[in-house]
Formats: C-alpha cells, structure tokens, sequence
C-alpha cells in the first residue's frame, strides 16, 4: 500500500493570519476601529515582505489612503510586495515601487499612470506579471493570485464593522471574498463611522480592521460626458451605426462606453432612433455605468434594464428613483458589481461598440502606444464572442449566418455570433492617421519586455468598422484578403485607405461589405448637433427632473 | 445655411455668431458689413503662425425688426475666444458709429421721425476681451468703443445681448457693464476678470475656477439679473432674444436711462450702496445675497428652470 | 513661424457641377475651419488656397481635394479655406456642406 498521505498542518495560513493580527491587536479597538494614525503601524504589523497584496482601486474609487500609508511602511520590514489590483491609476500606487516597497505587479488598468508602468518595468523597479482582464484578474484572485491582504474602501461602515458600499461597490466583493476565505486579511477605509448602515453590503465578520480616513476616498467622475462637446463628425458616425447597425440587427443587449461616439448615440436614440422607428428593437439591456447621457433615452422609454460596473458621481438620486431600471437595493440604492457586469458583458451581449487610437491593416485594434503599458480594463472580454456562449438571441443568430463560406470553415452546424464595432474618425487628434500598418503596440512590447504586443481587439473578433467613410461589414467577409480591402475601403485618406482599389471597394459597395452614408441612405446635411436630444448639462437635468446632480466642473448655470 | 425661421426656434447658446446676426432681425432683412467675402482677416495673427478668419471673430451689419433699423455685432467665440484684435476692434467701432451716424442724418431731415423708426445697437457678445497677439489695437478698439457709446447715449440704444458660450469677460466686460441694457440668458456670463485668472492670482481656496458650478453662481446671468446687473433674462432661443430686442426697439430714448448702470449721480449712489451692503453682509458666496435679496432658498432657485426662476426671484433693491 | 499657405490645382477634364454666386460657410474654431467657394474659369480646373497653422500635410490636403473633385464633378472654381488642425472628415464633410449650398442657390 502506498504511503501518500503528507503529515502536516492543515492550519498554516490561518495560524499566519493569526499570529499577524495577534501583533496588530494594540491597534484594533471595539467595532474594529483602528485610529487612522495608527494605519501605518497596523500596515507594517499585518504585512510581510513578499505577500500578494490588493490595493482597492479601478478606474473610479480607490482606497487613496491605504495606499499612501503603505508608502509610509518601513522597507527594511516591508519589501518585494506582489501586487495584485485591478487598476493602477494613482500615483501612490507605483511609488510603492519606487520606494521598494512592492516588485510585482498583476493588473488590468493602468490609467494615468501607464507610462510610469511602462518605465519602470525598463528600469526593472516593477516585475510585470501579466496584463489582464478585469474578469480574468477576478478569476485569478480565486486561484493563483490570491491576496494575503486587501485594503479596500467603502462609504461607511457600522460599530460592529459591517460595510456599506452602496452606488460604488464596485470591486469590493470580489476581492473581499477571495481574501477572507482563503484566511487572508481585509483593511477597510471609510468616509465615516455611522450607527446604522442604509444597508450592509459587506459583513462585520469578513473584515478585519476599519479605518476612519481623514478625507473621503477619491471618485472620479469618468462616465460624465458634456453633450455640449459632441461633434457633428460623431453624430454622422452615430447615425450610420443606429442605421447601419442597431437597426438592421437588432442590437438589444449592449455595453456603452465612455467615447464620444456612444454619447452621441445615446443623445439620439428620441430622436434620430426614434424617427427609424427603432425603439423598442435596440437598446433594452444595458450593460454600462449610470452615464448621465443615457438619461434622454431611459426617460422617453428605450431601456428596460441597466445594470453597472459602478456609480457615476452625481447620479444616485437618479438611479434611485428609477428601480425599474436599474439594480437597486432594499434601501433604495445602487449596489453595482464589476464582477457580474463583466460576466454579463462577456457572456451576454449582442454587441460591443467602443472606439480605439490604432486599427491596423488586419482589423488588430489597440489603445497601446510606444512608451505606455495601459492595459484594456474590460474591454477585451466585450469586445470578442465568447466561446462558451450557449444562448440564442436575434443579433448574434444574424451575425453569425453572415459569413458566406461558413459551411467550408465550420461545416452544417449553425453558430452565432456577437457584433464587435469600431467606431472611428480615419484622423485622430493632430491628424494622427487612425489606420496603420504596423500597431504602435508592437514598439511597447519591445520597449517594455513584454511577451506579446498589447491588443485590445483582435481582427478576427472586430465584425464592424465605422467611420466617416463607410461601414465595413467584415462579418460578411469570407477570408483575410477580403476582410483587409473592406478596411482599406473604409480608412479614408490614411496610408492604408490610398491601397483600397477603387474597383475593389466598388465591388464590396456591391455585395453590401462595404456601405457609404450614400448606400445607407444618410444625408450628410443633417449631421449635426440639432439631433441631439439633450446639448448641454442643464439639459439633461431637465430631463432628469432635476434628479440629476452633475459635479461642480460640469454645470453650466 | 441654417433658414431664418428654424434659427428661431435654435437655441442662442448653440448658435455661431453669424447664425445670432441673422436670427435677432427680421427675416431677410440682414446685410453684412466687411463680411468674410471682403477678406479683411487680422493681419497680424498669421505672421504668428495662428490661424485667422475672414471676418476676423465678428459679424458686422444692419438688418430691422419691425420699423426700426437694428445695427448688429455678433462676435464668434469659437474664433480665438471672441477676443477683439485690430479688424475686430475696427468693425465693431465703426457699427455704432455709421449707427449715429444714420440718427443724425434722419433727425436732420425729419426732427420729428417716430422713435420707432430710429436705429439701435445689438452687441451679442462672446468675447475674454483683448486678443494678446495684438494687445495695443485690441485696447484702442475698446478705448474708441466707450467713446462710441457715449456719443451715442441719449441718441441710440446700445443694447447688450449675452447667452453664448464663452460669455463676456475681460475688457469686454466693461464695455457691456457701459451700455444702455443688458439682457441674457441664463447660459450668460458677465464679469471683469474671468476665473481661471482670479484663481491664478488669488489662490484655489478664494476661487475654484474648477467648481463651474461656482463660476455660474457668480458670474452667470440669474446672479447678474438679481444683482440688477442685467436688465432682462430670457429664455435660450434666438427668438427669445428678438422678441426681447423688439420690446426695447420702441421705446423713447429716455427710457433707456433707467437701465443703465453708469453715468449718473442714482446709478453712483447705487454702487456705492452695493459696496456697503458687501462689508456689511460678508457674503461668502452669491447665494447669501440672494437670501438677503428675500429669496428663501437660494440653492433651489438656483437650479430652479427658467420659468420658475422668473415667477420666484426677488431682486435685490438698494 | 508664418501662417503655412498651400497653393495647389486639381485638374478636371469634364466638370460636371458649376457653380452659382461665391459662397462661404464655417467658422474658424479649433479642429474646424471656413471656406469661400466660387466660381472661377479655368480650363476646368479646381484651384484651393489653403492657410492653415499646420505643417507637413501638404499630401493629406491634395488627396482629400482630389478625391472631393473627382466625387463631386465640380470644376471652374477657386476654393479658399482658413483651417485651424481639421480632421479629413471634417474638411470633406464642410467641402460637401459648402457645394450642397453653393449649387443650391
């Protein structure tokens, strides 16, 4: 008989955590509490070198002051850190590398402070793990990149310690829950410490230590988009998409992003959709934060559901008086999820519309430039079909009929497909050509060792590509070559575009691969801003009857 | 080019300059002075490599509403912010000028013409006020456009119309604060230094030029309507302005002198009433005049639509 | 430093489209421009005048102007734009505005 059976503790990481809080426990008081003085010496006495550590933070709250006091740590008893975390968009973030404080870094998002990403992975201050996912990140916190300590943030919390996250939940479960049961330790900040939690959205017992933070956490207001700055360019782009695309389709479930093209859209579904005769065939779930844009169109009836990745500044009495809507709880409040949105976005959407800074000559689109290590946050698990996909619905059935030799390639089985789209001016900012023949991603992978050039879109997942042009229709195009002309027929005066053969992109106008404004039946004339249902801030309070509370910096009156 | 009877209905924020110009006369009756078909771009900006425009950021002319003969500027705040250079300065000089210019010529000949027959100015604003590329023809223009206004007063209505964008500021500021009406939208802004400049010189914690919110309640134009800084609010649309316009073209002249802010012994005594009323009251923001004013909840009023606002405000009587 | 001026000609063997009284249209924002359109002999030719505070596009502008003149048919005519950084969609999207108008009066 084999002897197998390992003799062993069972208990090592509960003990470890034990032993950790045993040393912080000088620090911890009833319900919790932890002075915010304190914070640096709870950090060092729960913290030891070379943890997977999560900093909570994504493109909107971040736990800003558990991260500056990490920074405070004494390196000589704290180094090496792994960070584990969605988005490193502040600057507290990678000065933990700098300082020596952390060397690893697993991520989705690196924001604002991507070219310092970028630069200290070429001085070897920052060990790149891998760019990730949010979803594949998430995934990861469940099996090999567990954190040991999270610190994370919430609205409130209770005097026994319970948690409210409330509109900007956010991240917080998803990471509470891989940590505290894999006996790890979860740090909260919070605005304030109040008798009665509106509702609790993280129990007391999954915490270990509540801090009071001097100042409330940071909020980016990132999802607010002025219709006052939309262009007449933009509005054609969104036309030729509500006509071309939504229509035809059917799209019904659906992400928007935060371009400008998605605004206008958005700005157009009472009016412009309206005239097409659309409502009720578009739009009706939605995956997406609560942007202010959307209001015009959930008030005159378009949308069904919507549920969010997170808040918005200055929508939650909105959201709160529209149940239907959106996702409240019994309190009354949005409780968003990235978790489940993902999950949704990746699973579960007809379509995908996003915009890009590079498309190159195969359809590859990336946000990727030379000297910045970004990451694509959710996008890439939108914007591709999901092969574990099973349900059937009008758009993706459509979609995946579309490709004319999909009995050559796949045989009699009938498969469907998500729409993927592209919306893009040919020139971006400073006549920067949007179509290229070799993606600036490429130069990042070399310039900062990675394995593969950053894409955020594969060519092969892009079905669609609008711009001022044409859309090309690339889920009817049989093979490479055919699917490269549609894409030269629609980049316009770029190097790329000077290849399209007239002839050629004559021929995919023919068989509907390619169609102009023209072949749609657009009038270029009416491409401006009258069609948008709200053209400043102050009309979509009005819209919103006066629910809608923009930040200070978006008013005008 | 947009039609005369949707501009109407267009909102006057939207608008570009030579859309307002258009819209605030009467249907086909506008014609340009020194338009972009003359090619009188400034000369200086293109040999600094910037970018110029034919008109020079100013739309000049005449058109009527009604009987009355309406002498029109409309400055584009999209060109280089509105701001006045030498061109600009010239046209808009000139506008009231030839507008005197016309009164004195129908007096002459008929001492008794209708008030309704006699001509007025419409400055539509949107301007940061001199253009720093060439600063010295920039505050000549505005030197000889004060001069203008007071020639014209007691003779031509010079009424100032602000609902655009980038409102009216700088220099320009004066020139409006100068004339015989002020009416705006509340989209409108009127002030001397513009925010970004106040924060700049008096620190973050005085004037947040960020918090556009405090901007609005500051130098926007329900503040300026209860301050009585401006005479008239309407509602945002080309046609809200006219109908405005065509109130005022038909009033004697006299009329005019009540409205204005400067120039008189009463409006001295009411300035100085104000500066009284500030070292008393402390305020800390415009929202405690307001109150003082008797408005019972200034922050709703302030989000109030525009409606509302006008059934509710109380101005403030010094 | 001097504002960058482009002088260039697109030859149109058979015009299709004239042109009626001289036109002007845009304003001269930021990402846009302003553009007089009129009509002027010569041999069917399109002439443009360009001034724009932009350099190192020369081939971006003759390439939107040809493709304007060989989709629209447009000949006999002088066009002059002051730019200020616009985008080829935005120049072709004005350029269109700008004919539909001029030939419509």
């Amino acid at each position: 008989m084999l002897q197998t059976k390992v003799n062993r503790s069972w208990e090592n990481a509960k003990q470890d955590t034990a032993q950790r809080m045993e040393a912080a426990s000088r620090f911890i008081g009833n319900g919790k509490q932890v002075k915010h003085e304190d914070t640096v010496a709870l950090l060092e006495a729960v913290i030891r070198p070379y943890d997977i550590v999560n900093i909570e933070g994504n493109n909107q709250k971040q736990a800003d002051f558990l991260a500056e006091c990490l920074n405070k740590v004494d390196r000589g008893k704290i180094h090496d850190l792994h960070m584990v975390q969605s988005a490193v968009p502040l600057k507290a973030h990678l000065d933990l590398f700098e300082n020596g404080i952390a060397k690893k870094l697993d991520f989705a998002f690196g924001g604002p402070q991507a070219g310092r990403v970028a630069e200290f992975i070429r001085d070897g201050k920052l060990e790149l793990g891998a760019i990730h996912t949010y979803l594949e990140l998430f995934g990861r916190y469940f099996l090999d990149l567990t954190p040991k300590v999270s610190l994370i943030c919430a609205y409130k919390a209770d005097r026994k310690g319970n948690l409210y996250t409330g509109f900007n939940t956010e991240d917080t479960p998803t990471i509470v829950e891989a940590t505290k049961f894999r006996q790890g330790i979860v740090i909260a900040q919070v605005n304030e410490i109040v008798d009665e939690l509106p509702r609790v959205d993280i129990p007391a017992d999954w915490i270990d230590a509540v801090i009071e933070s001097p100042r409330p956490f940071f909020l980016e207001p990132l999802f607010t988009r002025d219709p006052a700055l939309v262009t007449d360019t933009q509005i054609l782009l969104g036309m030729m998409c509500l006509k071309g695309i939504y229509g035809p389709y059917g799209v019904k479930r659906l992400n928007h992003g935060i371009g400008f093209l998605s605004t206008a859209i958005e700005l157009m579904l009472p009016t412009y959709g309206e005239e097409l005769g659309l409502k009720g065939k578009i739009c009706t779930h939605m995956i997406l934060n609560p942007h202010p844009t959307m209001i015009p169109a959930i008030e005159s009836g378009w949308v069904e559901t919507i549920h969010c990745f997170g808040g918005e500044l200055g929508m939650d009495e909105y959201v709160a008086s529209r149940p239907d809507i959106f996702f409240t709880g019994p309190d009354g409040t949005l409780r968003s999820n990235r978790a489940f949105a993902q999950t949704a976005g990746h699973y579960a959407l007809d379509m995908f519309i996003g915009g890009t800074l590079q498309i190159d000559k195969y359809g590859n689109s990336s946000t990727a430039t030379a000297n910045r290590v970004a990451g694509f946050g959710g996008a890439p698990n939108m914007g591709c079909d999901a092969k574990g996909r099973r349900h059937v619905t009008e758009s993706w059935l459509k979609c995946g009929q579309e490709l004319p030799n999909r009995e050559a390639i796949q045989g009699d089985m009938p498969r469907g497909r998500r729409l993927v789209v592209q919306g893009v001016e040919t020139f971006g900012e400073g006549r920067a050509p949007v179509f290229v023949d070799k993606l600036d991603a490429w130069k990042l992978a070399e310039n900062a060792n990675l394995d593969l050039p950053p894409v955020m879109i594969y060519g092969d997942d892009l079905t669609h590509i609008v711009t001022e042009e044409g859309i090309a229709y690339l889920s009817r195009c049989p093979d490479l070559e055919s699917r490269m002309a549609a894409i030269r027929g629609v980049a316009g005066y770029t190097e790329i575009g000077l290849q399209a053969k007239p002839e050629e992109t004559k021929r995919l106008r023919e068989a509907g691969i390619i169609m102009t404004p023209e072949d749609l039946g657009i009038d270029r004339s009416r491409a401006n801003r009258s069609l948008l249902a709200a053209k400043n801030m102050q009309d979509l309070v009005t819209w919103s009857g006066g629910l809608y509370n923009p930040p200070a910096r978006f008013r005008n009156w | 080019m947009t039609k005369w009877t949707d501009l109407q209905s267009a909102s006057f924020l939207e608008s570009n300059a030579r859309d307002r110009a258009l819209g605030l006369v009467d249907e086909g009756s506008f014609t340009e002075f020194c338009g972009p078909m003359d090619r009188r771009p400034s000369p200086h900006l293109g040999v600094l490599g910037d970018a110029v425009e034919y008109d020079d950021g100013v739309v000049t002319g005449v058109g009527r509403i009604g009987e009355t003969p309406v002498f029109v500027i409309s400055q584009e705040g999209r060109f280089i912010g509105g701001a006045v250079g030498e061109v600009h300065g010239a046209k808009i000089v000139n506008t009231v000028r030839l507008a005197i210019e016309m009164l004195d010529a129908m007096v002459a000949k008929n001492p008794d013409t209708p008030e309704a027959h006699k001509p007025i100015v419409v400055f539509s604003f949107e301007t940061g006020g001199v253009r720093l590329h060439e600063a010295n023809a920039g505050l000549l223009a505005h030197a000889e456009f004060m001069d203008q206004v007071q020639k014209a007063r007691g003779k031509v209505p010079v009424i100032a119309v602000i609902g655009s964008k980038v409102g009216c500021f700088g220099g320009m500021g004066f020139v409006a604060a100068a004339m015989d009406a002020i009416v705006m939208s509340e989209f409108g802004r009127l002030g001397l230094t513009g925010p970004e400049v106040i924060e700049q010189e008096m620190g973050r914690e005085e004037f947040d030029s960020s918090d556009r919110g405090l901007v609005f309640r500051t130098t926007g134009a329900k503040h300026k309507y209860i301050m009585g800084d401006c005479n008239f609010l309407v509602k945002d649309s080309v046609a809200a302005f006219r109908a405005q316009i065509a109130d005022l073209a038909v009033l004697p002249i006299a009329d005019f002198e009540a409205m204005r802010r400067i120039g008189s012994e009463a409006a001295v005594d009411k300035q100085l009433a104000l500066v009284a009323l500030a070292v008393e009251l402390q305020p800390k923001d415009s929202l405690d005049v307001w109150a003082h004013a008797g408005n019972e909840a200034p922050a709703e009023l302030n989000d109030a639509p525009y409606e509302e606002f006008i059934a509710k405000a109380q101005r403030l009587a010094v | 430093m001097a504002l960058n001026q482009l002088n260039f000609s697109i030859e149109n063997a058979s015009p299709t489209v004239a042109l009626g009284e001289a036109f002007h249209l845009g304003v001269v924002g930021s990402g846009d421009l302003e553009m007089i359109i009129e009509s002027k002999e010569q041999g069917g030719a399109v002439s443009f005048q360009i001034l724009s505070p932009v350099t190192g596009f020369d081939d971006l502008w003759k390439r939107v102007a040809d493709a304007f003149v060989r989709e629209s048919g447009l000949g006999n005519a002088h066009i002059e734009i002051n730019d200020n950084n616009a985008t080829p969609a935005v120049v072709m999207l004005r350029l269109r505005q700008a004919l539909a108008e001029a030939t419509a009066r």
